[in-house]
């Protein structure tokens, strides 16, 4: 089938083919992959063994029902012995009663396995993901991940859990079967035989038929849904700017499109189960002239014809069903080879094995944080914190790129001595979030060094320089949980006490509280619920609870009511108290505070010093202040 | 939040099956074709395999000398013919009715999906669709995206499935089964009795076994979804996760949930295990009554064995079929119920604003604006407007200033008939807008909102959105004015770019002057802006106030702001608390008085100090 237009143009949204990653939906069977497969079934491997066995004997099962079943008709029944038809009925019974037992075991162990194997595979995905370094998360989408956990493994589990299983069953089926019938009456097995590969390759041709169908309605169907979602998120453009009608339109000619695939794809299959189904009465016919012919020859007996009858089917049957299978076989290969291939990717960089704990100095009292005072109001004199003294950062001549070929950060030097504050200030691009992200060990350098209490970056171990710092980031993320759990993520084994008094150090608990249901009020989607000034409180508190030596402190950058603001500022005043932090600052109020600012432009240090400094300084600082301020305009 | 408009009247099953049966009878017609063709399915299908047992008794008749046809001889073979002509007559016959059957088969699936996906699923769709767009912003609220999506997808499917999967396939069940047990019954009654005794136990455990699966998939599904979410909200807030250094945290919890996944699952392939041998051998029983008794009856000579056992055999193979359908069809019920309450929910729902049928019509308005003791609340709520006066001549400027919930979005929203004032009135030269043609209205009104949605097509179809037709001359003046067009231009497609998902290729102020180009587009006498710079760096934050200014130039104007910079800009400034307005006025009148105002505005203003260090203290400061 060809498309002769690629994107049509229905109106509303347009999506071009995500074809930056090869999603091809089937795979060829490969050996290597098979066999990675099955060592997820170690935690089974006593049912893996147990069902292989029951799977063989299950082949035969079926199609002997079938052939006792002609055997009680061709003999006592014909014969007219009573007492026969009654051992045989009874021998049918056994037979039945096994199978169906045996199935019980065949069916729960199979799904068992599979299960096993989705569970496997899900848990290393999470695992291998989150060992990976940030810049996998900035090049990886998200709903590549996703796809992985849910329909890739879901495509690996009926790979798993039937095709193997099933297939074997059938060809087994098959096998019996044949030889029953060749047993029987091998002139007429030889027309049986005929029939096989034209089934087979009827089959065949409209199975791939069928799987280009309904890869073409899925995609015309995620043109649907991806409309249908811009169309809710856009509501209020469209109302506002009456495009009801016209998008209804576009919307509708997006159904009919998708309704022609799916009845192109309705035709196809309507071929084919009838075609299926015609060939198996053409056999019949054949079998009745055929065989008729040669009984009436004395060649063959009428009771092998009976045979023939109720044997076929189990010989035709499994044709199909295992043509079916192995289109799974190979949407599962295709599916296990995607998430093997994100398993395997290897970390552009892992932290150095000879890398070392920073030492910790903090002394925990089994309470939260050390409340800072709350007598620095003015944000100009600095409450003394004993023991957990700020972290000291120092970037010696840094040059950094996420691309190396590319440095967005050229030749960095600069000093936070312990209690600190860095405020970092440039237009989108200079440079900011890129120190915070090296400072976090999120990144490396390309060249220079980051140093921590003294200590090149690369020989911390990465978890315990986090331990000691505390992270708000712009978009303050929250999880879906409670407010609770939100804020007690960055120290698990905290408190409710402790998690109160954190608040309360930031002299907002009261804020929290007054939340619908206080500390338990549940985060729904997209923070559901929440003002982006509450999130943000959220995310100190969250950052007060872990009592950092460093805080790292991206300011959200929407603006928020004057009274929230307030609030805000001062909470944040109080997190900062007595520890090193850096702040990519969008307030001012945070930047008259900091110690030291930071002008980037271009990735390169421009100016530094305080607020008033560099004020007076009158260079790009004063600029990008008088933008900020407008005060040329409209007086 | 507002509590939710609509009181929450959950409809009975009843009534929704009631009008689950008005759907369907809207497509009657098809309806009956395509149980017509059934009829004639069922017809053959029986025909085509007493064929076949007619052929095996006359083989054995004509080498064994048994009877032909001991009570079933409706069609009599001609006893002179040569045999093997008999039996390639039989073997016409069945051929010949397989090919009819083939070709109807393919009739069959052809028109049910006709009906299914090109009428009734496409009508249900666009049905949904046109109402959710007729729908007030308080449903949006209300829903998730994702859940809104699932009601014109998934549940839209549910409901169609009433009509194919309940409605059709249960008249067919009963006419194929009534068939069968009427041919059954015509060959040998009491084998027909002896045979379909275990089928009601059969029905029975269906129905028991669905019943009780039924939650067990549903908490299933509720768990993987968890598990999504948790991957889904660990990959988005890595940095938090990492920032932290609580990874094995964030392992255990997906663990935990993994590992509850694995554990349900367990239970249900118990059961399944359980139920499908278990119908298995209900089935095999059934065979076994007929092997013993049919076969003792075949013996005494009162059953052909192939007209009589081997045809009973067949029939009861396909009457197993049809029982286990019940299953399904009980499933049917129970999803298209579900699935119809949540569909049924936004088609009834009310449209809140619309039009009067006599509404005056007004193409180009002036763009004075008038509020007149206006009040607003949700149904049920507190008062978010109380009492507001107005009055706005054409071409001011009225930036509005409060805390959230002060009542800004909604004094806003009662001008374009968002919502409709609960007492007062609103007037637009003069005319109440309720009386005016709400599209008129609308079309004289620009918008632009906090974060301004975009959508995923070219820059020129976004700023085209209000007025489609629009030439690309018509798009670009509109873009220059927004001072878009600059970097429009600078990007390698211009204006065909094609904006990503929620156009994330572009910055927060690009994003905001493509929106001020699509208000601007419509020429419109009154623009509103709902805190444009909110989401804007405040050091970018100047790259649209030359596209406000222009924009503003000339058309009524409310904005909603925050920041000095742009209050600054209005010809009065409205100062609301609490759904009232308690201080209006000029910048410069209200830096005079003690109020809110002020307060806000020194809290925003530079110290004296700063603006001395930068040589330009004047007469700014105020305090």
């Amino acid at each position: 089938m060809s498309q002769p237009e690629k994107i049509r143009d229905l109106g509303l949204v347009r999506r071009s083919r995500d074809d930056d990653e090869d999603e091809e939906q089937f795979k060829p069977l490969e050996w290597g992959l098979i066999r990675r497969l099955f060592t997820y079934t170690a935690p089974v491997k006593g049912k893996v063994a147990t069902l292989a066995v029951l799977t063989l004997i299950r082949s035969m099962q079926l199609p002997a029902l079938a052939w006792v079943m002609s055997l009680i008709i061709k003999g006592p029944i014909t014969a007219r012995d009573f007492a026969g038809i009654g051992l045989g009925v009874a021998g049918y019974g056994l037979l039945a009663i096994s199978t169906d037992l045996l199935f019980h075991f065949r069916q729960r162990y199979a799904l068992e396995i599979g299960e096993t194997v989705v569970h496997g595979l899900r848990a290393e995905i999470f695992a291998k993901t989150l060992r990976q370094p940030m810049g996998f998360f900035n090049r990886v989408k998200i709903g590549r991940i996703i796809g992985r956990v849910t329909s890739d493994v879901e495509s690996v589990r009926v790979g798993i859990q039937d095709v193997l299983f099933v297939s074997v069953i059938q060809f087994g089926s098959m096998i019996f079967a044949a030889a029953v019938m060749l047993w029987s009456d091998w002139v007429l097995f030889l027309v049986v035989l005929a029939l096989a590969p034209i089934l087979w390759l009827i089959n065949r041709h409209f199975r791939g038929k069928l799987s280009r169908y309904s890869r073409a309605s899925s995609e015309s169907f995620s043109r649907v849904t991806a409309t249908l979602a811009e169309s809710v998120n856009g509501i209020r453009v469209t109302q506002g700017f009456v495009r009801q009608e016209t998008n209804a339109g576009l919307f509708r000619s997006l159904l009919a499109d998708h309704a022609r695939y799916n009845i192109a794809l309705a035709r196809t299959s309507a071929i084919l189960t009838p075609l299926l189904e015609l060939n198996s009465q053409f056999f019949v016919a054949l079998l009745l002239l055929f065989g008729g012919w040669r009984v009436f020859h004395g060649d063959m007996a009428t009771g092998s014809l009976i045979t023939f009858f109720l044997l076929a089917n189990q010989f035709f049957a499994p044709i199909a069903i295992i043509g079916n299978q192995y289109n799974q076989a190979l949407m599962a290969m295709a599916g296990a080879e995607r998430v093997f291939r994100l398993i395997d990717v290897v970390p552009d960089w892992t932290d150095d094995p000879a890398a070392t704990d920073l030492p910790d100095p903090r002394i925990y009292h089994g309470a939260a944080a050390t409340p800072p005072r709350n007598d620095h109001a003015g944000g100009v004199a600095r409450a003394p914190v004993p023991e957990n003294a700020g972290m000291r950062v120092e970037f010696r001549r840094v040059t950094f790129g996420y691309d190396p070929a590319r440095p967005v950060l050229h030749d960095v030097s600069f000093v936070a001595e312990p209690g600190q504050t860095i405020a970092l200030v440039g237009h989108t691009g200079s440079g900011k979030s890129s120190i915070i992200n090296l400072v976090s060990k999120f990144y490396l350098p390309t060249q220079g060094e980051v140093l921590v209490d003294d200590r090149e970056i690369r020989t911390v171990a990465g978890r315990s320089l986090h331990r000691q710092m505390g992270m708000v980031q712009q978009q303050n993320v929250l999880f879906s949980g409670t407010v609770l759990e939100n804020i007690r993520l960055s120290r698990p084994e905290a408190t409710d006490a402790d998690v109160r008094a954190a608040a309360a150090a930031l002299d907002c608990l009261d804020l929290l509280e007054a939340l619908p249901a206080g500390l338990q009020t549940e985060v729904g989607e997209k923070g559901g619920g929440l003002s982006v000034g509450q999130r943000q409180l959220i995310c100190f508190t969250r950052a007060m609870l872990a009592n950092p030596r460093l805080v790292i402190l991206d300011e959200a950058t929407s603006s928020i009511d004057a009274l929230t603001e307030a609030r805000l500022q001062a909470a944040l005043r109080r997190l900062l108290a007595g520890r090193t932090s850096l702040v990519v600052a969008h307030r001012l109020s945070t930047i008259r505070h900091a110690d030291l600012v930071l002008v980037l432009d271009q990735g390169r240090i421009i100016e530094r010093g305080t607020h008033a400094t560099l004020l007076a300084a009158r260079g790009q600082y004063a600029a990008l202040y008088r933008q900020f301020v407008q005060v040329d305009d409209r007086a | 939040m507002s509590t939710t408009a609509t009181p929450p009247t959950v409809p009975g099953n009843a009534v929704l099956i009631r009008r689950l049966f008005g759907l369907a009878w809207r497509y009657r017609l098809h309806c009956l074709q395509v149980l017509g063709i059934q009829l004639v399915l069922l017809t053959l299908g029986i025909g085509g395999l007493s064929f076949t047992g007619l052929g095996i008794d006359y083989i054995r008749h004509r080498i064994e000398k048994t009877p032909l046809a001991a009570n079933h001889g409706q069609l009599a073979l001609p006893e002179d013919w040569p045999p093997l002509q008999v039996l390639a007559m039989l073997a016409g016959l069945i051929l010949v009715f397989a090919l009819v059957r083939a070709l109807l088969n393919y009739v069959y699936a052809v028109s049910v999906n006709r009906l299914v996906q090109q009428k009734l699923v496409v009508d249900l769709r666009g049905e949904v669709y046109d109402k959710l767009q007729q729908l007030s912003f308080r449903f949006f609220d209300a829903n998730t995206t994702g859940s809104i999506i699932t009601r014109v997808t998934g549940d839209v499917q549910s409901v169609r499935m009433f009509v194919d999967q309940v409605l059709i396939q249960s008249v067919i069940m009963v006419i194929s089964l009534t068939a069968y047990i009427i041919y059954m019954a015509s060959l040998s009654p009491t084998l027909t009795v002896a045979c379909l005794a275990t089928t009601p136990l059969l029905w029975l455990m269906a129905a028991w076994f669905s019943s009780r699966i039924q939650p067990e998939y549903a908490r299933n599904r509720a768990l993987v979804e968890r598990l999504v979410q948790i991957l889904a909200e660990g990959v988005q807030g890595i940095a938090v996760t990492k920032g932290f250094g609580r990874e094995p945290e964030a392992q255990a919890k997906f663990d935990v949930a993994n590992r509850e996944c694995l554990e349900q699952q367990h239970g249900i392939f118990w059961r399944v295990s359980l139920f499908s041998p278990a119908v298995g051998f209900l089935t095999r029983i059934n065979m076994m009554v007929l092997l013993g008794y049919g076969g003792w009856l075949v013996a005494h000579d009162r059953l052909p064995l192939g007209a009589g056992l081997v045809v009973f055999a067949g029939l009861l193979e396909q009457f197993s079929g049809q029982v286990n359908n019940v299953a399904t069809i009980v499933n049917s019920v129970q999803q298209s119920l579900i699935g119809a309450r949540r569909v049924f929910e936004i088609l009834d729902a009310p449209v809140e604003v619309r039009s009067a049928p006599d509404a005056v019509r007004r193409p180009r308005l002036d763009g004075a604006v008038r509020f007149e003791r206006v009040s607003f609340a949700y149904d049920g709520a507190d008062t978010v407007v109380r009492d507001l006066d107005l009055d706005v001549r054409p071409g001011q400027c009225i930036a509005i200033l409060g805390a959230t919930g002060a009542g800004k979005s909604v004094l806003m929203s009662l001008i374009p008939r968002f919502f409709d004032p609960t007492a007062g009135r609103v007037l637009l030269d003069g005319i109440d807008v309720r009386r005016l043609h709400l599209d008129d209205v609308r079309r004289n009104i620009g918008l632009v909102f906090q974060e301004s949605f975009l959508f995923s097509n070219t820059i020129a179809a976004n700023i085209a959105f209000g007025h489609p037709d629009a030439t690309r001359a018509q798009v670009e003046r509109a873009a220059r004015i927004a001072a878009a067009h600059d970097f429009i231009t600078a990007l390698p497609q211009g204006y065909d770019t094609v904006l990503g998902e929620s156009g994330n290729s572009l910055s927060g102020g690009q994003r905001q002057r493509l929106a001020i180009a699509r208000a601007v587009l419509l020429e419109p006498a009154i623009l509103l802006l709902d805190d444009p710079t909110a989401a804007i760096d405040s050091e970018t934050e100047h790259e649209i106030f030359e596209a406000l200014d222009r924009a503003i130039a000339g058309r009524t104007t409310f904005i909603v702001a925050h920041r000095l910079s742009t209050l600054r800009r209005a010809d009065v400034i409205l100062v609301m608390e609490e759904g009232r307005i308690v201080q209006r006025g000029t910048h410069d009148e209200l830096m005079r008085v003690p109020g809110p105002y002020l307060r806000v505005a020194n809290l925003q203003l530079v110290d004296v100090r700063d603006l001395h260090l930068l040589g330009l203290a004047g007469g700014e400061g105020g305090a």
